[in-house]
């Protein structure tokens, strides 16, 4: 194969500016010029010319596969899914601290006490997920409602959940046995776990709790230990168990570094009756928590639907207040 | 308490988070199908093109909202899809290697028997093959001028360099389908000059 001449070679990138139409007029011109004398340059800008118009042509060719229809389907269903997961999120002020309320579009997701700060920790950052935005305003609604719920104007937060984040289903039926606590009533960690046919599952039920990402809402501050002490809320900060408790009009007392619901001073539900009763009625005094429900007051019993107990009668013979 | 979980789904995101979501709508519904194809070309595989543009939109998503307006939302795309592409092929290197090496070696019809017609057809499965084999990085863009006519800054843009080695890697891949159909290009170009 000969040596091009120097020239050639210098031009040959010109050849191919000119071929594809991206060269500017200096170097059309220069390329023209050469060609003009140059016979193998000129049959390579025609060959050129002739690679660039096939693969030109190429572009508009079917191609074995090219049907979308079923890929852009499935990326509309994973994108409606991913953005159903999307969390828009505000943080208020509360009476018990900062607090981030947290949905998506299919519900409430998300409730955290923050510090003092109202920073984000890694943990609170990881239930929000990488997508989650601020919105306040997608939110306040649901403020306004927690707001009257801790002041003690509202017994129900009725809101629709987003419970995609459970770790487990034992987690998701523990929340729901707690959901079902009535307003101002307690029972036992041990008493959930024998109503989710997990008699022996109390520390279980106490872990599948410390995890609940919808604290307040699913009231895990009304599960309490076996003896009655709170033991245990929100990482370590058991007095807003206490106040919780508080609002609903369950009493606490004072023991060493914690509270504890007193038995002999709470309206006392067995499993399975429909009747309230005095701690003292009966048998009940010497039964174990987990098979009892606890009320503050008689009103709230009440509201729970329950009537008083026709041999003790508590609406006769109240608790002293 | 099956209440707890069959509770109606609320509405509530904000306006400015449905506006943001109905223009990515748009951008799939003017994308994806060439984006799809885009990635056909890059995997040969429709599957491959299924998995690779879903996942593409999917990255998009995740970041629309972090993209300036004005942005040029396709270039963009073509980056991710390009990313996810190489990436790929790290991944296959190995199966892609042995294939290209075969098809280099399939016999190709001998052109002084063809008609026009069937002469250009053989050109062009030529080139394909010819495109199949390049390096990656003139391979990629090679289809994403050639194909999708992309300027070469935003093809720098996806493949990681300038704008001058963009231009650089598509006339390699020019040159080398030039040598690669040696006596398939039809004679008398020598007019056109």
């Amino acid at each position: 194969m000969s040596k091009r001449p120097a020239v050639c070679r210098e031009i040959e990138p010109h050849l191919l500016a000119v071929a594809t139409g991206e060269a500017d007029r200096r170097a059309a011109e220069r390329v023209e010029g050469h060609v003009a004398i140059c016979r193998s340059c000129r049959e390579e800008l025609g060959q050129y010319r002739a690679v660039d118009g096939m693969v030109h042509s190429l572009r508009g060719a079917p191609m074995v596969g090219d049907d979308a229809t079923l890929a852009r389907a499935q990326l509309t269903a994973r994108l409606a899914d991913l953005r159903s997961r999307v969390v828009s999120f505000g943080i208020f002020p509360s009476r018990l601290g900062p607090v981030l309320i947290g949905r998506s579009e299919q519900g409430v997701a998300l409730v955290q006490y923050l510090s003092a700060s109202g920073s984000l920790t890694a943990s609170v950052r990881r239930l929000l997920g990488d997508d989650a935005v601020e919105d306040r305003s997608a939110t306040e609604g649901l403020r306004a409602e927690l707001e009257e719920y801790l002041e003690g104007r509202r017994a129900r937060l009725d809101w629709p959940l987003d419970l995609r984040r459970m770790r487990s289903d034992f987690q998701r039926r523990v929340l729901e046995a707690t959901s079902a606590l009535p307003y101002g009533a307690v029972a036992s960690y041990a008493g959930i776990a024998a109503r989710i046919g997990a008699p022996s599952a109390a520390r279980s039920v106490a872990q599948a709790l410390r995890w609940n990402p919808l604290p307040i809402v699913i009231p895990c501050h009304r599960v309490i230990g076996s003896t009655g002490a709170l033991v245990g809320y929100a990482g370590k900060r058991v007095e807003l168990k206490q106040r919780l408790l508080a609002v609903e009009g369950v009493k606490t007392v004072a023991a060493h570094h914690d509270f504890r619901v007193p038995r002999e001073a709470m309206y006392t539900l067995m499993d399975g009756e429909r009747e309230y009763c005095v701690p003292t009625c009966g048998s009940l005094s010497s039964k174990p928590l987990s098979v009892l429900t606890l009320f503050g007051t008689r009103e709230r019993a009440e509201a729970a639907g329950l009537a008083p107990c026709s041999s003790c009668r508590p609406d006769l013979h109240p608790l002293p207040a | 308490m099956d209440g707890l979980l069959s509770q109606p789904v609320g509405t509530g995101v904000s306006i400015g988070r449905v506006m943001a979501e109905d223009a990515f709508e748009a951008v799939v519904g003017a994308h994806h199908a060439e984006i799809r194809r885009y990635l056909l070309r890059v995997t040969a595989r429709a599957s491959d093109a299924d998995d690779l543009s879903q996942e593409t939109f999917l990255r998009a998503f995740r970041a629309y909202r972090a993209l300036p307006d004005g942005a040029n939302v396709r270039a963009w795309l073509f980056t991710i899809a390009t990313n996810l592409g190489r990436n790929h092929f790290r991944a296959q290197s190995r199966r892609r290697k042995a294939y290209a090496a075969a098809a280099l070696e399939m016999p190709v019809g001998a052109p002084a028997h063809a008609d026009g017609q069937v002469m250009a057809e053989q050109a062009r499965a030529r080139i394909e093959r010819v495109i199949d084999g390049l390096p990656e990085k003139q391979r990629l863009a090679f289809i994403m001028r050639k194909m999708h006519e992309l300027e070469y800054a935003e093809i720098g843009t996806s493949l990681r360099c300038s704008e001058e080695s963009a231009r650089a890697n598509v006339f390699q891949a020019l040159r080398k389908i030039r040598r690669g159909l040696d006596g398939h290009l039809a004679a008398g170009t020598e007019s056109q000059a």
